[in-house]
């Protein structure tokens, strides 16, 4: 985990570095992503990742059944021309569940990465703003915190808020605030030091000012780098609680949940569980080729000679 | 070293202070009624009933007189009785804790001794196709979810081959989930290896230890490997807290007998008082593996030793 914050941290400074100033969100982003898609990895994760955003949207135009339609198909229907992924119990399409799972997929990697980034980040600044006590105070809690795995994290949130898919999708995101804190307070620390942000205070700009006008902006587009590379832990987090029951319920077409239904079938119907798996691993692996890519473009170190 | 030492018991003081602080208000945070949340799953329990838990609970009295009489049972070796069954909390999770701590140390033990030669080797052989083949499996490795990995497993080896045994917890049932938990810990260990043995093998001291002209093997073992073994012990004590979580998946898969298995029970039945003490637990254990690093990172880094 310190690996994780440390590597993240890196990732971040260089993707902020050599802007001495305020420069575009935008042009910023494109040029660390230009940068990344030199690693024929990171390509492919590209690729991979654009073909997830695809699938999640025009899924009820790719899906040749509905997710929870029963009787699309006989029960326990091996793969076949018309049931690429065969069909489970309830004789329901396996592809059209896989594809309409791409859609919660996303919903839990935005709306997971998005509870972690906001408020990681908002501890982070006001730590690496504010210095003294509170910083004092709130990084000794993140640094606590952090020490308890964000599995742990994210069980004892479940066990407090109940069993449910939006559960699980806060419980992951709470887990990895204090990752998120930490790159954050980073990142901030190296921006109060920079000209703009002497120059605005000489000016007589006030902490609200200084902290969401001119820090905020600024911290945001390395963090938002390094946010893309959690989406992969999110997303894995997140379907494990699904699998162990705590995340999103049947007849959810959620890919964790759809494994641990059909572990049940497993020796007649094997692909009821193959395909949701696979699915889970190709996400996951996307989001990390990318993230290596852009962590190779970014610190020439770890390039292959 | 003593000061460095010192520092680091003062922080685990804090974790644990932190977390008892944590545990006890944890039951506070549930939207709703807790009481009557634990018990709705049980049939017929009258409104008297429930005042009489809470009250055993003492969940009427002000925050700080709770906090305090929960420590104050803690210190007694008093982690409460369970919803289900009123058994003893501590009693229970001290009969599943070896089970947890020998299935995480297992995995551990396969995970670094895959990880730590896969990463050194792609470190060594850096850019050939060895390299890639290595990486290509680690990243594939990483990006493989446990309970994924150990369902094919389980239904290949022990429902198909009937190598071994499909539910219990002795020695055969031992090796498939430790080796679930362990391949996706090692792609792990692998990557992080490579990069920092990568780090050393480009140093002066190592650069100069060639130049020299010593034996490829001496510097190798002498000079890159010390030098390396410090971080990756380091890391090995996050690993192992890392099995300590992935466990918790893992035992359900398998049906290992663990502390994790039966927190995810508690959670279902909406136990808290095996909850709370199961997050304590696991807090604990994290605090006394990270004590142990410091200790032997005390001891290997000459920085801190002198």
């Amino acid at each position: 985990m310190q690996q994780r914050v440390k590597s993240a941290i890196d990732i971040a400074a260089a993707a902020g570095s050599g802007a001495p100033a305020r420069v575009g969100f935008g042009r910023r982003m494109v040029a660390v992503l230009g940068a990344a898609t030199a690693n024929r990895g990171a390509k492919v994760g590209l690729v991979l990742v654009g073909i997830l955003i695809v699938v999640a949207v025009f899924a009820p135009w790719i899906a040749p059944y509905g997710s929870d339609q029963m009787g699309a198909g006989m029960g326990l229907m091996p793969p076949s021309a018309d049931y690429w992924f065969g069909t489970d119990e309830f004789g329901r399409d396996v592809f059209s569940r896989v594809v309409y799972g791409a859609r919660l997929t996303i919903q839990v990697g935005v709306i997971a990465v998005g509870i972690s980034l906001t408020v990681g980040t908002l501890m982070g600044l006001i730590a690496g703003y504010a210095g003294g006590w509170v910083e004092r105070i709130l990084m000794r809690l993140v640094d606590v915190v952090f020490s308890f795995t964000e599995t742990l994290i994210a069980l004892a949130a479940v066990a407090v808020l109940g069993p449910s898919l939006t559960n699980a999708m806060i419980a992951v995101g709470i887990a990895a605030i204090p990752f998120y804190a930490r790159v954050a307070y980073s990142v901030t620390l190296v921006e109060r030091n920079k000209a703009y942000f002497d120059a605005a205070y000489v000016a007589g700009a006030g902490h609200l000012r200084l902290i969401f006008i001119h820090l905020l902006p600024n911290i945001l587009p390395p963090l938002i780098v390094v946010a893309t590379l959690g989406v992969s832990s999110a997303v894995l987090a997140a379907a494990g609680l699904s699998f162990l029951g705590l995340g999103a319920q049947p007849p959810s077409p959620e890919w964790g949940a759809m494994l641990s239904a059909g572990r049940d079938y497993f020796t007649q119907a094997s692909w009821i569980m193959i395909y949701p798996g696979l699915a889970i691993m190709v996400t996951v692996l996307a989001f990390n080729l990318l993230g290596d890519g852009i962590r190779e473009a970014l610190d020439p170190r770890q390039k292959a000679k | 070293m003593a000061r460095f030492l010192i520092q680091r018991l003062l922080a685990a003081i804090l974790t644990i202070f932190v977390t008892t602080v944590a545990v006890s208000m944890l039951i506070h945070l549930v939207p709703g009624d807790p009481v009557q949340i634990m018990y709705a799953q049980s049939q017929g329990t009258t409104p008297e009933q429930l005042e009489a838990v809470r009250e055993r609970l003492g969940l009427n009295d002000p925050l700080y007189q709770q906090y305090l009489s929960y420590v104050g049972r803690l210190l007694q070796g008093d982690l409460g009785v369970t919803i289900r069954g009123e058994q003893p909390v501590l009693e229970l999770l001290l009969l599943r804790l070896p089970n947890t701590l020998i299935l995480a140390s297992s995995a551990l033990l396969i995970a670094s001794a895959i990880g730590l030669s896969f990463g050194f080797l792609a470190a060594y052989k850096r850019g050939t196709w060895l390299d890639t083949t290595l990486m290509t499996t680690a990243i594939l490795g990483v990006s493989m979810p446990h309970f994924w990995l150990g369902l094919i497993l389980l239904f290949y080896f022990a429902v198909h081959l009937g190598w071994f045994p499909v539910a219990g917890s002795g020695f055969p049932n031992l090796v498939l989930p430790a080796v679930t938990l362990g391949l996706t810990n090692a792609a792990i260990i692998a990557r992080l290896t490579r990069s920092s043995m990568i780090d050393i093998f480009d140093q002066d001291f190592v650069r100069t230890a060639h130049a020299k002209g010593l034996p490829k093997a001496m510097v190798l073992y002498r000079h890159a490997l010390r030098a390396g073994l410090v971080p990756i012990v380091t890391m090995m004590g996050l690993q192992f807290t890392y099995m300590m979580g992935g466990a918790i998946v893992v035992e359900n898969v398998f049906g290992w007998n663990g502390v994790g298995r039966m927190a995810i029970q508690a959670i279902f039945q909406r136990d808290y008082p095996l909850i709370q003490g199961f997050i304590l637990m696991f807090a604990i254990v994290v605090v006394l593996v990270s004590i142990l690093m410091d200790v032997i990172y005390a001891f290997l880094d000459p920085r801190i030793r002198h």
